[in-house]
């Protein structure tokens, strides 16, 4: 078991009431397997990730349950510690790969930075091994590459550069944050391919954060579906996709428009919009757009209960 | 309904320079051709969709189709009319049957102002209404597009995406335009939203009989709005047809690579599609290729296409393609 999360709640104080970004979610992780978390802005799948790595530093924020990395508790710990850990065996990969590159240097002198943080090797034994590192994720001349500036690269080539860099030096743990959104699909089909590669070589675990159902049906094991701060399914790739349960899973698999096939005239589409999270709705937060809310569903949150393939929803439950 | 006997908007040869860089600079004063060479047809009632990768000057493209930018090649052909050098007072009557719907509804909604006001300025400046019947045009315009009429006094700030798009699409539809040009109307929205959109532009489309170009990343989407599609690669069409035709079965082996790259939810497990990638990235328009422009990254690439440029030629009624070995 590579990452176990317990009742995970985050939540923060703001001038408009407490906001409750994560309530009660849980998961494992194993060895080289990809996790993918599917939900809309809003649904916490990123800030349970933040959590993870450690990146909540909001002195609002209140941080509660338990985040297990190789059985060691990460909730608490300082964060000298946790720099030791993050980079080196938890690696990030976020949506606008500039956000983790610097304008003001190359490419290989950041990913060379990265490795002497946490190995002691030599710069130019770090320099051979971000050559290494650029031809690893499809760079065409890495030589060439490593001297080259953030602005003189494509966004494709960017994020390519940061994977390289999560890379460096052998994560455990992968964690990307919607990486290929900000991307043209047949540059995101190439980065794909690349997470896949990479996954079966260095034997990385990796959390996959997306709002496309398409990248995580292509992708991911096993799938968790997100809303309002909560898991409300979760399973392997194959029952999620082939018999989602919650309500919510199916109406958001059933509004997206085919690819091929006969077009339907309208689409089924979920009435309203995500809630706020400062104004929860009372009982199950999905039940004001819901098309088989009943009486329960307004009274309790339901619990997503245990086994692999779950959804958190009363008429499952009741089937 | 599509009347193929009157063309709405026709472009011939229609194109886009943009000058950068000074003469101070080290590569001096270049040019880049962002649209080049462009003739489309879109006719009254059918939504043309344009796709293509980033920087491949759809939306410039969009832009000059509604004179947001002014047209360096070409004629442009409103309703048989050409407007492609009218002055912007020339321009003024067109406005109102010319519309657009941008991307990103909190950006082109001024943040002090309440919606209704918003919604009204266009008939303030185009109409000739009185206060009471722009009050009433508005409640209507806010009904149409599914907002509640207790809406109109209140900020954008207090909407979610998805009605903010709506009062975009209010503000567009508000002078009974015959051509909205909607650019990335959904791309801000969440995914559960997205549906309720292209429903209402649906909708609208069959209630208003409003002609839409609609540019969207998302190819399904496309699809699922469009009547047509037209395929760009470094600022020219490579591809134009029905839109199920050419997603069933794209001809030119760009259109099969972006077509193929879209990620697909597979329930029967095994099902996996064939996919083409391909490798390098979109050349720089300041700099493109020879011949099929194309070509570098073109899986069936021949010593014709580095040196030959394909013209767009019509290889079935209504399919057009610009390759030299098309699939048809």
């Amino acid at each position: 078991m590579i990452l176990s999360v317990r009742d995970l709640r985050v939540s923060f104080r703001t001038n408009d009431g407490l906001v409750r970004a994560i309530d009660g979610v849980s998961f494992d992780l194993e060895e080289s397997e990809i996790l993918g978390v599917v939900g809309e802005s809003g649904s916490g799948k990123t800030v349970s990730l933040l959590a993870v790595m450690g990146l909540i530093t909001d002195p609002n924020a209140t941080i509660e349950g338990s985040i297990r990395y190789k059985g060691r508790e990460l909730v608490g710990l300082p964060a000298r510690e946790l720099r030791r850990l993050r980079g080196n065996e938890i690696a990030m990969i976020f949506q606008d790969p500039m956000t983790a590159l610097t304008p003001v240097y190359t490419i290989g002198w950041q990913i060379a930075e990265q490795i002497r943080a946490h190995r002691n090797i030599s710069k130019s034994k770090a320099m051979e091994r971000v050559e290494e590192l650029l031809a690893e994720v499809n760079f065409p001349n890495p030589h060439e590459a490593m001297s080259r500036y953030p602005h003189q690269l494509s966004g494709g080539m960017r994020q390519r550069a940061v994977i390289a860099m999560a890379l460096s030096c052998n994560p455990a743990l992968l964690v990307a944050d919607e990486p290929t959104t900000a991307l043209d699909v047949t540059v995101q089909a190439g980065i794909l391919d690349l997470v896949r590669k990479l996954r079966a070589t260095h034997k990385s675990a990796v959390v996959f954060i997306t709002h496309d159902m398409g990248v995580v049906s292509e992708l991911a094991d096993r799938v968790m579906v997100m809303y309002a701060g909560r898991v409300v399914e979760r399973g392997s790739r194959a029952e999620l996709f082939s018999d989602p349960r919650h309500p919510y899973t199916r109406a958001l698999l059933g509004s997206i428009p085919p690819l091929t096939g006969e077009k339907p005239r309208r689409l089924p589409a979920i009435p309203g919009s995500p809630p706020s999270l400062l104004r929860l709705p009372q009982g199950c937060a999905f039940g004001p757009r819901c098309p088989v809310h009943y009486e329960p569903c307004g009274a309790g949150k339901p619990d997503l209960g245990s086994g692999t393939h779950a959804a958190a929803c009363f008429r499952v439950a009741q089937a | 309904m599509i009347d193929k006997n009157r063309p709405i908007l026709e472009t011939r040869s229609l194109g886009k320079r943009f000058s950068i860089g000074s003469r101070f600079s080290a590569e001096g004063k270049r040019t880049v051709h962002a649209v080049d060479n462009v003739s489309l047809t879109v006719w009254r009632g059918e939504t043309v969709g344009l796709v293509g990768e980033s920087g491949c000057g759809k939306s410039t493209l969009a832009r000059c189709l509604v004179r947001l930018y002014d047209i360096s090649d070409g004629e442009l052909l409103f309703e048989g009319n050409d407007i492609t050098s009218k002055s912007l007072s020339e321009l003024r009557p067109l406005r109102r049957r010319l519309q657009m719907v941008f991307q990103d509804p909190s950006a082109s909604l001024n943040p002090r102002r309440r919606v209704g006001d918003l919604v009204a300025e266009p008939l303030r400046i185009h109409g000739r209404l009185s206060s009471s019947e722009i009050t009433r045009r508005v409640a209507e315009l806010f009904d149409l597009v599914g907002l509640l009429p207790d809406h109109v006094m209140r900020f954008p700030h207090e909407f979610s995406g998805g009605q903010r798009q709506r009062v975009g699409i209010a503000r567009a539809i508000a002078l009974n335009p015959d051509l909205v040009v909607l650019d990335e109307p959904v791309s801000a929205l969440d995914v559960s939203v997205q549906a309720q959109i292209v429903n209402l532009l649906a909708d609208l489309q069959e209630k208003l009989n409003l002609t839409y170009i609609f540019i969207a990343h998302d190819l399904s989407v496309v699809r699922q709005v469009s009547t047509r599609i037209a395929v760009m690669y470094l600022g020219s069409i490579v591809e134009e047809g029905p839109a199920e035709d050419v997603f069933a079965a794209p001809a030119h082996p760009y259109s099969q690579a972006l077509i193929s790259a879209v990620p697909v939810v597979e329930t029967t497990p095994g099902g996996t599609r064939k996919r083409i990638i391909l490798t390098g990235d979109v050349p720089s328009p300041l700099n493109p290729p020879t011949g099929c422009r194309f070509h570098p990254r073109c899986p069936i690439a021949a010593e014709r296409c580095r040196s030959e440029r394909p013209q767009l030629r019509e290889y079935r009624p209504g399919r057009k393609v610009a390759c030299h070995f098309p699939t048809m």
